[in-house]
């Protein structure tokens, strides 16, 4: 790889917001997802990080005794909080915590009695750490080689968006400073993968709804430990995150103590480019996602940063675009005015209906932003909506659509509407018109909001997480947290993490992804089908069964590479079959009883006729006393018949012929000497198809 | 040690000291620490006293902090220094001169606070600018003034307290303030309230007394809501009473107002934990507007005339009978010189025939003895049965539906006024003087709901949240 890996990080500073190469590559042509090669991704200097969660199967929660894993869709009750931003323990506001306080959403939480208690909704301190989520966490991060901590302090992450009823997570540091190795021979990947950190903390509420002011939370699923393994950014493009992706969950899958299933494991992906900054986009929770998104995230930053060029081009600063700290907005400022006369009547249904409903309608010039609102960031997605989407979350209006710009200009307004706006907001050449309309509350935090991107636009990339789409775009859900948002959980003592405990659990520890390939390699295996047998989920019956290295090992493995799917989409079986079932079967071709060539039709009947004994599936396969003889008849049969082939060419019969007689002898004769007897037989010797 | 070194260690000691003195690393030293168990970096913070001495605990960059075994630690280098100190943004509390003025109390507890390092704990802040700085929605209510009387927490504040804080509230008032808060540790708070309720007689004014059951150093702390509220009901409330202004429902919705001597904290942990038993709130409080729900309150008014009682006999107690009570638990506190003993019975008032000889002799040797109710809703009957005409007989006295806390409180209170006039005594406390017995329970006066019935779960889905 040619980006050099910085020297080892211990974990004194923050991680690194910033991408380390500040030159961004501006004149890139943009491409869609699939467009580029790893190359391509290098010289925009692309950087790419994860952080997977993983629930625990643990019986229950991390700090209550409620059940784990419990999800009910009723409810008993209903509780309603709200969150106030309040102080880090190194004495600043967050900038997250500031935000969400702006957005003063009422929250509702749907409670049921069996999957949650009164810790959850935080009228109980909580209870002692759950062991068993602690020992998973301590195993999970030996096999990421990580240096545990002795003490695990139980810390308190501060969340307002509401997903946790106290306001924080509780969370701790496990393990830190590791290294897996990262192989992925089909992208040409043998390197190590640098593990930062691994924690042990709480899951959060699942969101039901999200309508204006008000967000309601199910809180079955509140509570349920999940650790976070968080990678250095050192994927290269997007086929190494999703490859990083899949190897962290067989890593974690290994321990077979976590669990599966639908949001059981969700990741967080970090990305930059060349100019911009990590950015992290939440709650990926399939790996199939993650490429495509990372590449739009890539390309996002990038024509953001063409923005900020045009930008600065075009002389504009953050003078500009500032607006007095207090009053409405369109009252202290002349970029910012109240529309209501210029746009009545209104023909444009959502602007009308705002008017209707005595809502605030605002004309916003943003001088110098003229053409650039229009401007692609994402696939069918424009500059416009960085501003929709911070409006969305952080003023909460109701009724959408809420925005429109003068950069489309046919449509909303009519010429004359838009002239007339422009008239009042003194628009020059170059400017932009920006209209809002919802209540007159959320009207100032929207226009607020307009300039405040505004002006980040300025800068470049703000500083946020987003929500992934399904389509592959983004969407704005917050601004990134600072570490500023940890304190420590003054109702949790400190707990240790002793040795006894740590060597009981080395001694436990399952065999890691990487030295499973190895082994299986050891057999005789290609890298590649190594890797793939060492991800199945059959590669505990392999192991059980333990073929002989060699070519028993290598057929093994691929005839339940190609068989055992094949079954599972018939429906024919929704199990593996048992070792002891196939165990005959594979010591027989070991031992050469059964020719090779018979194991994928062995193991076949063994599956589709469950009730019969292995014995008799396998009778047919075993070489016997009178083989020769039925041989000879066989052959002298086929031979008689082919006379009917007469005329077509040798090749052909001879295929015809094999067809005919060697399903009767698979496992039995030697394919090689049926052929030869029918070549024999058929008097097709000479012929090109001898040997 | 010295201060000095003190600091420069603060919280370790044992091996954990030895090993930083080993390797010349103080606390807020950022630090490069190898051990058998790997490399750490972070910034050593310093240590919760009351933690063992084996672990030194470092900050990370991402803000996790973690601990490090003395016995792991190969080596400690210093790569930096950075002192933290924790710090509320303090601004200037905005007067304005058509406000009401309000006098905030501070006794100790988690109305306010802020954490400390060392211990964990959370700590009481308290100025005006500190208040504005966390819950600036004050400035819109009143103008404020605060005063710490004490830094302790709720379970350390007793009689001694109490007398200070009766003639500092009777003071605020003579000065002319609008109303009176009081911050208050959640714990002890019902047994301050009734104090002040028998000690602070016939106040001009609101005086509310309000605290949080989750700390405000948390984002879904009760705190703000509490204090706005009660800063609202002591600024421009029409009840001139003794209050508790604390969550009605869990849910962020309004406070009550607890009339100070019929309140109680009935759960360890719930923000909904004051309750009025036996009777219905005072008022609601939401967003600042206050609704009566009782009708017959004491109103506000424009006189400042109050009169203080501050006294307190502190050999009172109270004796929580249980069935296998001998009598010598009575004789004991006879013998120790207990002049008074509150009894929370059982049923309507009882107590078992074995301890009768003693309470007899508490009787003889001049002891106050009343009689309360462990079932907390309800009256002391003592003419239903046979059991409680004797028990009267033995010179204890019913005290209808007080609260045995409030009664404690009552009788410490009485016996300080009063302390050679036992007739007095026992005339003042059978007399209500601030709501402390009711003639009557209203229907609605009982109202402990049992989940899972249907129509309860009802209301919960539909009303209750
Ligand atoms: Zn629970």
């Amino acid at each position: 790889m040619s980006q050099d890996l910085e020297p080892k990080q211990y974990g004194v500073r923050p991680p690194p917001e910033l991408n380390p190469r500040t030159d961004p590559v501006l004149d890139f042509p943009d491409a869609d997802y699939g467009e580029l090669e790893p190359e391509d991704y290098r010289t925009l200097g692309f950087m790419s990080g994860l952080e997977v969660h993983q629930q625990l199967l643990t019986r229950s929660k991390l700090f209550c005794r409620c059940p784990a894993g419990r999800y009910v869709d009723e409810y008993d009750a209903e509780v309603l909080r709200h969150m106030r931003p309040t102080l880090s323990e190194l004495g600043e506001y967050d900038g997250t915590a500031l935000m969400e306080f702006k957005t003063r959403k009422e929250i509702v939480y749907q409670l049921e009695r069996g999957s949650v208690c009164t810790y959850e909704m935080d009228d109980t301190p909580p209870f002692e750490i759950d062991g068993e989520a602690v020992r998973i966490a301590i195993e999970i991060a030996e096999l990421l080689d990580l240096n545990l901590v002795s003490e695990l302090h139980v810390m308190r992450k501060q969340y307002l968006d509401g997903s946790i009823p106290t306001g924080f997570q509780r969370t701790a540091m496990v393990g830190l400073t590791g290294t897996i190795p990262f192989r992925v021979p089909e992208l040409g990947v043998n390197r190590e993968l640098r593990i930062r950190q691994l924690s042990l903390e709480e899951d959060a509420c699942r969101e039901i709804a999200d309508v204006g002011h008000y967000i309601t939370f199910r809180t079955d699923r509140l509570g349920m430990p999940l650790t976070e393994t968080v990678t250095e950014p050192d994927l290269a493009n997007p086929l190494e995150v999703q490859a990083a992706g899949r190897l962290l969950a067989r890593v974690v899958q290994a321990t077979g103590k976590v669990r599966r299933g639908p949001g059981a494991a969700r990741q967080d992906v970090n990305v930059s480019v060349a100019g911009g900054r990590r950015i992290e986009i939440k709650g990926v929770d399939n790996h199939r996602n993650l490429p495509r998104l990372v590449h739009v995230e890539a390309y996002r930053q990038l024509n953001l940063l063409r923005v900020r060029a045009e930008l600065q081009n075009r002389g504009v600063d953050p003078e500009m675009l500032t607006v007095p700290e207090t009053g409405l907005p369109w009252e202290v400022t002349p970029h910012a005015v109240d529309a209501a006369s210029a746009v009545s009547p209104c023909e444009y249904a959502p602007i009308r209906d705002a008017l209707e409903r005595e809502e605030k309608v605002i004309g916003v010039r943003l001088p110098g932003f003229g053409g650039l609102l229009g401007h692609r960031t994402q696939p069918g997605v424009t500059f416009a909506r960085e501003f929709a989407d911070r409006i969305r979350v952080i003023a909460c209006p109701v009724h959408r659509p809420f925005i429109i710009h003068s950069d489309l200009t046919d449509y909303g307004l009519d010429p004359r509407q838009w002239r007339a706006l422009s008239k009042q907001l003194r628009v020059e050449q170059g400017d932009v018109m920006v209209v809002v309309w919802m209540p007159e509350s959320d009207a100032a935090t929207a226009v607020r909001e307009i300039f405040i991107r505004a002006r980040e636009a300025l800068v470049g990339i703000p500083a946020e997480t987003r929500q992934a789409f399904s389509d592959g775009t983004t969407g704005f859900e917050r601004i990134l947290p600072g570490p500023d948002r940890m304190y420590p959980d003054t109702d949790t003592p400190p707990v240790r993490i002793r040795d006894e405990l740590v060597l009981e659990v080395r001694e436990g520890l399952p065999e890691t992804p990487w030295a499973r390939e190895s082994r299986y390699e050891a057999l005789g295996l290609d890298p590649e089908p190594a890797r793939r047998l060492a991800a199945a989920p059959w590669a505990e019956l392999f192991d059980a069964l333990a073929p002989a290295p060699g070519a028993p090992a290598r057929r093994f493995a691929d005839v339940l590479e190609t068989r055992i799917p094949h079954h599972r989409r018939n429906g024919a079986i929704d199990y593996l079959p048992s070792a002891q079932r196939l165990d005959p079967l594979v010591r027989a071709v070991e031992s050469g009883a059964i020719r090779p060539e018979a194991m994928e039709r062995a193991l076949d009947d063994l599956i589709d006729a469950p009730d019969r004994s292995v014995d008799k599936v396998l009778a047919p396969y075993r070489p016997g006393p009178d083989d020769d003889a039925e041989l000879e008849r066989a052959v002298a049969d086929a031979a008689a018949r082919a006379e009917a082939l007469a005329g077509k060419p040798a090749e052909a019969v001879l295929r015809w012929a094999m067809g005919e007689v060697m399903p009767r002898f698979l496992g039995r004769v030697d394919p090689s000497r049926v052929r030869q007897r029918l070549i024999a037989a058929l008097q097709l010797a000479g012929t090109e198809v001898a040997g | 040690m010295t201060e000095a070194t003190h600091d420069l260690y603060k919280g370790y000691r044992g091996p954990c000291l030895e090993v930083m003195k080993r390797f010349g690393i103080t606390v807020w030293c950022e630090v490069r620490a190898e051990t058998t168990r790997g490399t750490f970096e972070g910034l050593l913070l310093p240590r919760s006293e009351t933690s063992d001495d084996l672990h030194l605990v470092l900050k990370l960059g991402s803000g996790y902090n973690i601990g490090v075994r003395h016995d792991t630690v190969r080596s400690l280098e210093k790569i930096g220094y950075r002192e933290a100190h924790y710090q509320i943004p303090e601004k200037e509390f905005p007067t304005d001169p058509v406000k009401p003025s309000v006098k905030l109390f501070g006794t100790g507890g988690t109305i306010a606070s802020r954490l400390d390092y060392r211990t964990g704990a959370v700590i009481p802040a308290f100025s005006p600018g500190e208040l504005y700085g966390s819950v600036p929605e004050l400035a819109e209510i009143c103008n404020l003034e605060t005063e710490k009387l004490f830094g302790v927490f709720s379970e350390n504040m007793g009689p001694e307290q109490y007398l200070r804080l009766a003639e500092e509230v009777g003071g605020a008032i003579r000065e002319g303030y609008d109303g009176i808060v009081i911050g208050h540790g959640t714990d002890t708070m019902h047994h301050t309230a009734a104090a002040l309720s028998f000690m602070v007689q016939r106040p001009p004014v609101p005086i509310v007394m309000v605290g949080s059951q989750r700390s405000s150093d948390r984002p879904s702390s009760d705190a703000a809501r509490n204090l706005i509220n009660a800063c609202s009901t002591a600024a421009s409330g029409p009840i001139a009473e003794v209050m508790v202004c604390m969550f009605g429902p869990t849910s962020d919705r309004y406070n009550l107002l607890h009339r100070g001597t019929r309140v109680r904290k009935m759960h360890s942990s719930y923000r909904s934990t004051f309750r009025t038993l036996g009777d219905i709130p005072l008022a609601m409080v939401q967003d600042g507007e206050i609704t009566p729900l009782k009708h017959g309150y004491r109103p506000r008014r424009d006189d400042r005339e109050v009169t203080v009682q501050a006294a307190f006999e502190e050999r009172v107690t109270i004796a929580y009978y249980y069935p296998g009570m001998h009598p010598d638990m009575i004789d004991a506190l006879v013998e120790k010189g207990y002049k008074g003993i509150v009894i929370a019975g059982t049923g309507l008032g009882h107590v078992n025939r074995r301890i009768y000889p003693a309470l007899e002799r508490a009787h003889a040797a001049g002891v106050h003895m009343y009689m309360t109710l462990q079932t907390l809703w309800g009256f002391v009957q003592m003419h239903v049965y046979e059991t409680g005409r004797e028990i009267l007989q033995l010179g204890v006295v019913p005290l209808a539906n007080m609260l045995p806390e409030v009664a404690y409180i009552k009788l410490g209170w009485a016996l300080g006024v009063h302390p050679d006039e036992p007739d007095a005594v026992r005339e003042l406390m059978t007399a209500t003087i601030a709501g402390e017995m009711t003639e009557r329970e209203p229907h609605d006066g009982y109202l402990i709901f049992q989940g899972g019935v249907p129509e309860v779960q009802e209301f919960l889905e539909k009303i209750w949240r």
